[in-house]
């Protein structure tokens, strides 16, 4: 079956498996920035925003979203032009490895959306869904706030 | 790495009759599809269709003078951000909804869903019990609804292959009532092992009405009716919780063992009452 996105603002046709889960579809048309791993919702590393809202795309089925825009980490910022929440990730020291850090990013950039001044514990309750194994979380969280700092002053 | 490999067709349909009349002639091979969270991490083989049940208008959250109504396609994060749940029971309702797994899967598990799949356990349906809820449920013609113990006593398979779960209706309580929930996790995306919910009348210090839930995975969530009859018409005091402890940790059904053993369950079940009721008395500790 045919489906059709908006990925990072591109209108995009692809053919599916009707079971197929958004994960598998994006990373086979080559958006290797979305990370495969747990496929069952638990480490974040696959986060994509699915209009607007962030989702698992390893718990997405694909057919579900027909239609709908797709926002992956190349979508905010490039290495050209860095988001200030890419630019605050490297800056505090939250990205050893960078398998975690796409998802990541994404969800605090929802966050950063909907609350442009969060507390600590707003953003730890974001990133609950996020797990890392190089940085731990600190950094991310100090991260965060220094993005949030930078938005305000119009750093985009 | 597909794991629905046998499904060769979606359907969206427009009404519920559709979905109903596509459901019906699937002869059990065709799965309903809210968030479709648990159809991915739980893949059934025999699964060859599904319906998406995005177009048939159920995600809403109304309330009239009565009931808060949920549609059946709601999210988690839809119902906890809905203005007619900010104050419901003083907002503990909500609290308990956002401490549910992450955001990431609470944008995508809808109220119907984790009613209509088998997880019944957990979370969500321990607060139901709790809440007295009603779960309206549709053959395309009628819509019934049942309260959640009438509910998982029907016969659930067959009920799912006819029906298609709409909605669920919140009583709306005055201000002499409290609700508060507790979970044990292992993680925050995880399904949690064992949860104690309570919904309870207090007048003048008593306990004039009490619904009490205990959820323990594997085994089906129930109400704890002994609880219940302990606490009633008691008056809420310290030593009440501590009686109260002593009690659940005595009588209260934690199923098997499963990653924590019986004991451990009995042991923390009896905290999770005895803190509830706790945090009604004001959280005095």
């Amino acid at each position: 079956m045919k489906v059709c996105y908006s990925i990072n603002g591109k209108k995009k046709e692809f053919e599916i498996e009707a079971g197929e889960v958004l994960l598998d579809v994006l990373r086979r048309n080559g958006y290797f920035e979305v990370k495969g791993n747990c496929y069952m919702g638990t480490c974040g590393a696959c986060t994509v925003l699915i209009d607007g809202l962030p989702y698992t795309s390893c718990t997405m089925l694909a057919a579900k979203v027909d239609g709908s825009e797709i926002t992956t980490i190349k979508g905010i910022g490039t290495l050209q032009n860095p988001h200030p929440l890419q630019k605050a990730f490297v800056e505090k020291g939250a990205v050893q490895c960078g398998f975690c850090t796409p998802g990541t990013i994404l969800v605090a950039y929802a966050l950063l959306k909907n609350n442009p001044d969060p507390s600590d514990d707003d953003i730890k309750k974001m990133l609950d869904g996020n797990l890392c194994r190089c940085t731990g979380y600190v950094q991310q969280i100090e991260a965060v706030k220094l993005a949030a700092k930078m938005l305000k002053k119009g750093d985009e | 790495m597909l794991k629905l490999k046998n499904v060769k067709s979606c359907f969206t349909p427009n009404s519920i009759q559709e979905a109903i009349d596509i459901l019906k002639k699937s002869d059990g091979k065709a799965a309903l599809v809210g968030g479709g969270l648990d159809i991915t991490v739980f893949p059934n083989p025999i699964i060859e269709q599904f319906i998406f049940l995005d177009k048939l208008g159920l995600t809403y959250i109304r309330e009239d003078d009565e009931n808060i109504k949920i549609g059946a396609t709601s999210t988690i994060t839809d119902i906890a951000k809905a203005p007619a749940m900010q104050n419901y029971l003083k907002g503990n309702v909500k609290i308990a909804l956002t401490e549910l797994a992450s955001e990431l899967l609470r944008n995508q598990i809808t109220i119907g869903g984790s009613i209509a799949r088998h997880h019944f356990y957990s979370d969500i349906i321990p607060a139901l019990y709790a809440l007295r809820a009603k779960i309206m449920v549709s053959d395309g013609e009628l819509i019934e609804g049942f309260f959640v113990d009438d509910f998982y006593r029907n016969d659930l398979k067959a009920l799912m292959e006819t029906c298609i779960v709409v909605g669920v209706h919140l009583n709306k309580y005055d201000d002499s009532f409290q609700f508060g929930s507790k979970r044990f996790v292992r993680n925050a995306t995880d399904i949690a092992l064992l949860n104690v919910a309570m919904l309870a009348q207090i007048e003048e210090g008593v306990i004039k009405d009490v619904s009490i839930s205990v959820g323990s995975r594997p085994g089906p969530a129930y109400r704890f009716e002994q609880g219940e009859t302990f606490l009633r018409g008691e008056k809420l005091t310290k030593v009440l919780t501590e009686d109260f402890e002593l009690f659940t940790k005595s009588n209260v059904d934690v199923a098997k063992d499963m990653r924590l053993s019986k004991e451990y369950r009995q042991h923390i079940a009896s905290i999770y009452a005895k803190e509830i009721l706790l945090d009604f008395m004001g959280g005095v500790r």
